[in-house]
């Protein structure tokens, strides 16, 4: 983990006398201090919550013949109140760790209320309503508590509720209403994010929106879509990343998020172009389009992004392999799958070995000025 | 991730558990009472249950049913049918027989008024995509679903598709229905109390 490699390369530096014993040692209380930092036994606290939370649902789809039905209501009913009001004098008492733990039981329980009611009364409503309940009741209580966690359980939840349309209405057939509201979860994971701090649950917003961008891309394919994809993707990753733009600045200092998320869209639209083009001129033409674009993506923000630049990368080898079949690889069947293979390869890794000696010899020409 | 600076807090935590789990509470208690109050108030509708297509597909712990007035064909159609593609409701208005069952005597896309002895049921919404001959339409009214304990499932199915399983609905004002209970050859098999 991070931890390690920290003390690991502090140790180099010291060595090389870099560094000051002290100043080192300082650094890493200070690591070891923040409330983030990744402990194993948080993480065995979340994973236990969690498992419990899977027995509570498990339990409830056993539906417990022998109770009445009101008696289970009451049960389920009981577990909520419980668990919230233990959060609550977890987090008097100064133990948030569990406090957490007892808020994610909390949504768990309220998830198996909502699944007990609607298999004991046999509603027969929509999966997907009862999907956006469960994720409301989530977002009220990270609301409610601040709660980093129930941030993070909001995002699996938005997921989850995605998934749901997707597989219970089918493919294509999920109501307009259903269908525009992913975005909107979305952006109510973001602001909790914000508002609870939960720092790298957004991507799970952000994720979501491209996925559904996608999604929308496949449900209706047409031309029109995919440029537009395309064009903003670009228009946005250009804004964040090209020298001289207005909103760079601002965008460096919200992370690497902007500039990959936008990447990512462009690429995005440029697989929904290829997917697009018909006739080998055609394709080679948008193929090349990607090309140029995986390569602006490296050349313009690679250097500070590492996300940009893998991503860049695997575009760039996918698009290139993918040419590479659709104009040489009918005509040189089986062995020419690896012998293609190899050669695109082999020009990529001597692509990528350039572009990292470049950048590094970049970043070593500005710390010696 | 959670720092649990008391600056961070901006309700009183138990204030917050009491509003959580007041409102997940209250959402819960909502989804039984308007199932409840439906059947408190709702008309008795006897329905005859039709097989489902495939057959042996056993849908983990629930049966799923689907009844004739589930296909509408076109001729019951009064009133336009939508011109654009787009989400709508459908209105059925049902109409006992002689024989006890009740079935679909009119179709509409705009509300119907209930006349006489009839009772208006109301589609779940659905997406519709206008064609150029009328063809008949599959609507589901949210009681196509009725979860049984592990096991019975089966023979459920069995009475289901031998045409043997009639299903007892309350409809009420509003078109909206549900289950009250489930026959094979005229015998209760499973009666639906309010809660």
């Amino acid at each position: 983990m991070y931890r390690a490699r920290l003390e690991r390369d502090f140790k180099h530096w010291i060595d090389k006398g870099l560094l000051q014993e002290d100043a080192a040692r300082a650094m890493l209380a200070e690591y070891d201090g923040r409330e983030s930092t990744f402990r194993a036994g948080r993480v065995l606290l979340m994973l236990a919550a969690l498992l419990l939370s899977a027995s509570i649902l498990l339990l409830v789809a056993a539906n417990w013949e022998e109770l009445p039905r009101l008696a289970r209501v009451a049960g389920i009913v009981a577990l909520i109140w419980g668990f919230h009001f233990a959060a609550a004098w977890l987090i008097q008492n100064g133990r948030t760790t569990f406090a957490a733990a007892a808020l994610v039981l909390g949504a768990a329980a309220f998830g198996g209320g909502i699944a007990l009611i609607g298999q004991m009364y046999h509603l027969s409503g929509d999966a997907a309503d009862a999907a956006l309940l469960w994720f409301v009741g989530a977002c009220l209580s990270a609301l409610a508590f601040r709660s980093a966690a129930m941030a993070t359980a909001a995002g699996g939840l938005a997921w989850f509720y995605f998934g749901t349309m997707l597989t219970e209405n089918g493919f294509s057939t999920a109501s307009d209403w259903h269908l525009w509201s992913v975005p909107v979860l979305a952006v109510i994971v973001v602001l909790l994010v914000r508002f609870t701090e939960a720092g790298r649950a957004r991507h799970l917003a952000y994720l979501l929106v491209l996925s559904w961008l996608g999604w929308l891309y496949l449900d209706s394919p047409s031309l029109a879509f995919a440029v537009g994809l395309a064009v903003l993707g670009l228009a946005a990753f250009l804004a964040a990343t090209l020298p001289g733009s207005p909103v760079r600045q601002l965008a460096l200092e919200a992370g690497s998020a902007p500039a990959f998320y936008s990447f990512a869209l462009a690429l995005l639209g440029f697989t929904g172009l290829q997917y697009e083009a018909v006739g080998v001129t055609t394709e080679v033409a948008t193929g090349t389009g990607t090309l140029l674009v995986a390569l602006l993506g490296i050349a313009l923000a690679g250097a500070q992004n590492g996300a940009v630049r893998y991503l860049g990368y695997i575009a760039f080898a996918g698009e290139l392999l993918y040419l590479a079949f659709e104009t040489l690889g009918s005509m040189l069947g089986t062995s020419g799958f690896f012998l293609i293979s190899g050669l695109v390869v082999a020009c990529i890794a001597w692509l990528v070995i350039r572009i990292e000696g470049h950048m590094a010899r970049t970043r070593q020409a500005e710390v010696s000025q | 991730m959670n720092s649990g600076a008391s600056t961070r807090r901006w309700l009183n935590p138990l204030l917050a558990a009491l509003l959580v789990a007041g409102v997940q509470t209250a959402a819960l208690g909502y989804m039984i009472e308007s199932r409840a109050s439906i059947l408190r108030s709702g008309r008795d509708v006897l329905l005859k249950t039709v097989p489902v297509d495939p057959r042996d597909l056993l849908r983990g712990d629930y049966v799923i049913l689907s009844y004739d007035i589930s296909r509408l064909q076109p001729e019951l159609f009064k009133g336009g049918l939508p011109t654009q593609s787009g989400e709508v409701m459908l209105y059925v208005r049902l109409a006992k027989q002689p024989d006890g069952f009740w079935t679909a005597t009119e179709a509409s896309f705009q509300p119907l008024p209930v006349t006489g002895d009839s009772v208006v049921l109301r589609s779940l919404p659905f997406s519709y995509y206008p064609s150029p001959s009328p063809l008949p339409l599959t609507v589901d009214y949210g009681i196509e679903r009725f979860y049984v304990p592990e096991g019975e499932g089966r023979t459920l199915e069995e009475a289901r598709n031998a045409e043997a399983l009639s299903v007892n609905i309350r409809v009420d004002g509003k078109g909206r229905a549900q289950i009250r209970e489930i026959a094979v050859n005229g015998s209760p098999v499973y009666e639906e109390p309010l809660y």
